[in-house]
């Protein structure tokens, strides 16, 4: 389940030069932070989007996301994680505006029922592929919210440690969670019985 | 790890294809799936699932993701922005640079009097209950601080009202309040004087707003907030004096700018 993001990224430093002049501090500061909005804005909103949230939603709370991080970063905080970290204050941002907006969000920004890009190009592949679409958005759309933040979390790359930090649960409790819903995917799309 | 039919669990399954077991587990894991057909099938139809998963979920975004680069200038302007309202300011929840803490500690006086003005009802003392809503921050604890900042670079900057609080301050503000134990979710840390107003980064310029307030809420303090801001960019209020209302009795200069002793559902 590899998205193609490395722990590397997660864990990038400043160069040292870059620490004595506050101005070439400040410039290099931003420029890390804009490339981590390039590495990482696309997979927040992916996630965001995939909890129910409009668009225009999720781009407000990862502005929001990634100047918490400007600042977090300026004030000499720790760098381990940060792809761990970004995704814990998406998170709780996007909690806390949901909470004050007392919204109950249904799965729908991102998985719908006719916008999946379908590769094959005989009509039969294009029936299979609708087919196991169907099934699988019918099983993710019956998770738990719990299972399916784990679920997606996983699908951006997480690792276990990570998830259990932005979703505060254990890591015991999020590996059942993948193991539970990767299950009812395995049965599903195998006997198709929805 | 193993049932007791002994084949391996999807649990034990998952765990080694995602690479999140010991190496002794591993091992074991290993050795199992050598000798037995279920459980190599079994880890299959868990990787196809995977590879269903990951092929529908990427491929439902593929071409609806908007373009990233509004979003990116304008986290580009916003960060420049930042730099020209606070070219020198360090870190903002230590190393202060020595004008700035003149200014918070010159702030924090001034509004601290004020507080102490404030009639007695208003204070809170002692511990609370675990429930307890907070509708105007202890004077004592939460005088305000603001940032030194005039009102042109207070109005050209960014209206930010809901900068992230780390979490370890937050704790310190819930404890300071006497509701450590209290749900985190219950409380919205919040600014005394908003940054929209200059207000700064500091533990007497957060108190613990509840949620569960019914009239005087966040919402409503928003509306004042923002209010404020605009009287102060047209120049219809002084920024210090802004200051000093919204720190002084946040719900008493509501009423005095909405004209009313109710919040007014329109400006919430």
């Amino acid at each position: 389940m590899s998205s193609g993001l490395t722990d590397v990224a997660a864990t990038r430093t400043l160069a040292a030069s870059s620490v004595t002049d506050p101005g070439n501090r400040r410039d290099r500061l931003e420029e890390e932070v804009v490339a981590l909005f390039d590495e990482f804005r696309d997979p927040l909103l992916r996630y965001l989007s995939g909890s129910g949230a409009a668009f225009p939603d999720c781009e407000d709370v990862i502005q929001e996301t990634f100047f918490a991080l400007f600042q977090h970063l300026r004030g000499g905080k720790s760098r381990d994680n940060l792809r761990g970290w970004l995704f814990r204050v998406a998170h709780n941002l996007a909690a806390k505006r949901y909470h004050r907006r007392r919204r109950d969000l249904e799965l729908t920004a991102g998985w719908t029922e006719d916008s999946a890009v379908d590769p094959a190009p005989s009509p039969e592949g294009q029936a299979v592929f609708s087919q196991t679409r169907q099934r699988l958005l019918a099983v993710v759309k019956a998770l738990p919210e719990l299972d399916r933040r784990c679920l997606f979390l996983r699908a951006e790359g997480l690792r276990y440690r990570e998830i259990a930090g932005v979703l505060n649960m254990s890591l015991g409790a999020v590996s059942l969670s993948l193991a539970r819903t990767l299950g009812r995917i395995a049965r599903r799309t195998q006997q198709g019985d929805l | 790890m193993k049932r007791e039919d002994p084949h391996l669990s999807d649990q034990a399954l998952l765990s080694d294809i995602d690479g999140e077991v010991s190496a002794n587990e591993e091992k074991q894991i290993r050795a199992h799936l050598k000798a037995c057909w279920k459980c190599r099938v079994r880890r299959d139809e868990l990787e196809n699932a995977i590879s269903d998963f990951v092929h529908f979920h990427h491929g439902q975004f593929e071409t609806k993701l908007p373009s990233a680069e509004g979003p990116r200038a304008l986290l580009k302007a916003h960060l420049a922005q930042l730099a020209i309202t606070q070219p020198r300011q360090p870190a903002p929840w230590a190393n202060l640079s020595h004008q700035l803490r003149w200014a918070l500690a010159i702030t924090a006086c001034c509004v601290l009097v004020l507080g102490l003005l404030l009639p007695q009802g208003v204070r809170h003392r002692g511990t609370r209950s675990l429930g307890a809503i907070v509708s105007i921050p202890d004077s004592r604890l939460t005088p305000g601080a603001a940032l030194l900042m005039d009102q042109r670079e207070v109005c050209t900057a960014p209206n930010i009202k809901n900068k992230v609080v780390p979490a370890a301050l937050q704790r310190k503000v819930l404890e300071e309040y006497g509701i450590s134990g209290a749900e985190p979710r219950a409380y919205e840390i919040d600014y005394l004087i908003t940054p929209g107003l200059g207000g700064a980064d500091d533990i007497h310029n957060l108190w613990p707003q509840s949620y569960s307030a019914t009239a005087w809420n966040a919402d409503v303090k928003d509306a004042l907030e923002d209010r404020l801001r605009e009287m102060v960019c047209n120049g219809n209020l002084t920024l210090t004096q802004a200051q000093q209302e919204i720190a002084g009795n946040w719900i008493a200069a509501y009423k005095k700018y909405f004209h009313t002793d109710r919040p007014v559902p329109e400006a919430r």
